[in-house]
């Protein structure tokens, strides 16, 4: 579903916060992507879904090259950036709305789904207020039901966990699997190993731009935990 | 304290002027070139002013009303200073985005007041220096005072955007208020400063008018607003008699005000932020049937909510509209040879006046802000499915639709005047084509300029680079309009040049966008 090849993304300066990124998310995969402050995550993250342009490799997405056919691309996953700023002027339903109609969800499982996830994450009072009312968690929480009305064959989320409840965590874990029996594929990054660990098939840790470890959980952390298997690699010089 | 003051101070200014000037990504390259434009501006409007000040300085002159000038340009001051800043109130004193970061800081509430409503005294002293100045210049020219005119003066200058400060924030801070305690927040705002806006367009029409009538209405108000207004009757006495006593008392009176002001908003600045940020939220929503619409038209709405979300933004950028709608009705009822005085002034303003249309149309660009204004939320337009040429189309149709009114505007306006239906439909033509041209330029002049770390709507709106880009130099589109009207002598030959030109330019602006604009869209 996702390939990453030869990933380099380069700020003004000299340095790359991305350098010759290398991997792939198959259907049915939940793959955590790990790295510390900085590592290079959310760079990758945001190249991989469009947001930011990059010189250098390419990322496929079902086949299709997201720098050739960006939205054909766009059109198959869904996005969560680490700090959802979403627009404040809407109320949470037309947030949801323009978003179904922009990936031109039927009215029907339009009203379906946003139900469904909605009561799911116990927003449902409150997608009439405004947006800019929300909390910094239930901001995250449309976010995320925003990613889901419109069935994505990849989900692409950076820090979902940050600023959920333990419910709404939970929520989301289970909302995840479900996602990948029926196919879909995930890519996210985390700071929070112990899920990475519990909810992942696949792993990848990253430092200063470049892969250090990538292949199956168990292949990843082998018979130490994923916590210090993290910690030995990244103090590696 | 005053360190704490002067640390908060400099940490806003900078915060401001990087979104005024976008330091923002490339702090190296552009700062230069923009500080640049701002002093540039700032010359420019001295120039204008000073030009201005010595005309009616003249005409006052030959009545011999020559000492009404000083207060005349404070009025004028007064009410420029009362105008921009009730609108900043919400956005700099209130709902300012960094005020939970401000807030959570050891310093006390009296110290954050001081630090904002030093912004506000910075920014309208700008004001101050490109009025007062250029007066003093002028009034020195024509009058010869002796120096304590030029002491006073300076001195009075310091102190003279203290009272409108106060009573502008008083102004606005009831808008605000009143208009938090609704669920239609901003539809309140804009209605509320409309109406503040029609009052004082109203006030200063009656400045407008002939040379008899400049001193007539110059002096009415100056008593007028002597009595309403004390203030300016000392700030008189102060710099054209030298009465010390007068000088002290303004200072006095100003700083009193400002002392009281500060005091009353640290009982209410707190609750009043609390009110602005949290929002109205009822939580009681039911799912009912769902609209849905093409991807295309809900990117339209979205930015038409967007538009329509801010009062600042409707203001600043629907004035130009609205004033035209206004005086296009008014043209209706008022006949232009009363309103010119003579035959020949109305034959000159049957040229003439169609500039103001374009003048208006080029105030019309809410496109200008509209890249900006994605600000944090960029991320949503740029992950979505859709084209760079929909996302730009749907700030474009924004910009036509608040525009359009103009067209009808132009149609009603060549009717008014008498021109003959060629002239008419060029003018309607004309008319469409600047808007296509400042909705075009508007959003290109973004692009080249974009700020998504804005702390405040404020400065994206009303002061970011682009927005000032955008404005002056369509300002120079408008000129040329008048050069043709000049060089080619008459309308029909002037109007049709302008539209081959304005046509040139709509067509070369939409290469660009597609072009650059398709480059600059990924690399935002």
């Amino acid at each position: 579903m996702l390939k990453i090849i030869n990933l380099s993304k380069s700020y003004k300066s000299d340095r790359k916060a991305v350098d010759r990124l290398n991997l792939e998310v198959g259907n049915g995969d939940i793959f955590g992507f790990i790295g510390h402050n900085g590592a290079g995550k959310t760079t990758t993250i945001r190249s991989v879904v469009g947001v930011l342009d990059f010189e250098e490799g390419d990322v496929i997405i079902d086949g299709m090259s997201i720098k050739e056919d960006p939205v054909a691309c766009k059109q198959k996953l869904a996005y969560i950036p680490d700090n959802p700023d979403l627009y404040e002027h809407l109320s949470g339903i037309a947030y949801l709305n323009f978003i179904g109609d922009i990936y031109q969800v039927g009215k029907s499982q339009r009203r379906e789904l946003i139900s469904k996830y909605a009561d799911a994450f116990e927003l449902t009072p409150n997608l009439g207020d405004s947006i800019s009312s929300y909390s910094h968690g239930m901001k995250q929480k449309l976010a995320i039901i925003s990613a889901l009305i419109h069935k994505p064959r990849l989900l692409v989320l950076d820090e979902p966990f940050v600023g959920l409840d333990p419910k709404a965590a939970y929520t989301l874990k289970m909302i995840m699997s479900d996602l990948c029996k029926e196919g879909s594929a995930i890519f996210f990054s985390t700071h929070v190993l112990e899920v990475a660990e519990k909810l992942c098939n696949k792993i990848a840790i990253i430092k200063g731009g470049k892969l250090v470890a990538c292949g199956t959980t168990e292949e990843v952390k082998g018979n130490s935990s994923l916590e210090d298997v993290f910690l030995e690699l990244i103090e590696t010089k | 304290m005053l360190k704490k003051v002067m640390r908060l101070l400099s940490v806003q200014l900078l915060a401001v002027l990087g979104d005024m000037l976008m330091l923002g990504k490339s702090r190296k390259r552009k700062p230069k070139l923009l500080y640049a434009g701002l002093l540039f501006f700032i010359v420019v409007m001295s120039i204008v002013s000073f030009t201005y000040n010595l005309m009616i300085g003249s005409v006052l002159g030959m009545y011999h009303s020559l000492e009404v000038l000083p207060a005349m340009m404070m009025v004028i001051l007064c009410i420029t200073i009362l105008m921009t800043t009730v609108f900043k109130v919400k956005g700099t004193v209130f709902g300012f985005r960094d005020y939970d970061l401000v807030m959570s800081l050891p310093v006390s509430m009296g110290e954050i007041i001081a630090s904002r409503l030093i912004i506000l005294y910075s920014f309208n002293f700008i004001f101050v220096l490109i009025v007062m100045v250029p007066m003093m210049i002028a009034y020195g020219i024509l009058a010869h005072p002796g120096i304590l005119f030029y002491v006073f003066c300076s001195v009075g200058m310091l102190f003279l955007p203290l009272v409108p400060i106060v009573v502008a924030s008083l102004v606005g801070t009831l808008i605000a208020f009143a208009a938090s305690k609704f669920r239609h927040q901003n539809l309140l705002n804009i209605i509320f400063s409309l109406g503040l806006l029609v009052i004082v367009f109203g006030f200063s029409f009656l400045l407008d008018g002939r040379e008899a009538q400049i001193v007539d209405v110059g002096k009415a108000i100056v008593s007028q607003v002597d009595s309403m207004y004390p203030l300016a009757g000392l700030f008189t006495d102060a710099v054209i008699s030298y009465d010390v006593l007068a000088l002290v008392m303004f200072i006095g009176i100003s700083v009193l005000a400002f002392f009281l002001y500060t005091a009353l908003l640290k009982l209410v600045f707190k609750k009043m932020n609390t009110a602005m940020l949290t929002g109205t939220a009822r939580a009681d929503f039911k799912m009912g049937e769902l609209k849905s619409s093409s991807p295309w038209k809900a990117l339209y709405r979205k930015e038409l909510k967007r538009f329509f979300a801010s009062s600042l933004y409707v203001l600043n950028t629907g004035i130009g509209i609205v004033l035209l709608t206004v005086g296009a009705i008014a043209m209706i009822f008022v006949d232009l040879g009363t309103l010119a005085g003579d035959p020949q002034a109305a034959a000159q303003l049957v040229t003439s006046l169609p500039v103001a249309v374009s003048f208006c149309v080029v105030l019309t660009c809410p496109s200008a802000a509209s890249i900006s204004l994605e600000g944090r939320s960029l991320w949503i337009v740029k992950s979505l499915p859709v084209t760079y040429k929909q996302v730009y189309l749907s700030k474009l149709a924004v910009n036509f639709t608040i525009a359009a009114p103009a067209i009808l505007d132009a149609a009603i306006i060549g009717w008014a005047l008498g021109l003959g239906i060629y002239q008419t439909v060029l003018l309607v033509l004309v008319t469409a084509a600047s808007i296509i041209f400042i909705a075009c330029y508007g959003l290109l002049i973004n692009l080249v300029f974009p700020n998504f770390n804005w702390v405040s709507e404020v400065t994206v709106v009303k002061q970011s680079a682009a927005v000032m880009v955008t404005i002056f130099t369509a300002m120079a589109y408008v000129g040329i309009q008048f050069v043709f009207l000049v060089l080619l002598g008459s309308f029909l030959p002037a109007y049709l040049a302008f539209l081959i030109l304005t046509l040139f330019l709509d067509v070369a602006l939409y290469l660009a966008l597609v072009t650059y604009g398709k480059k600059r869209y990924a690399e935002l």
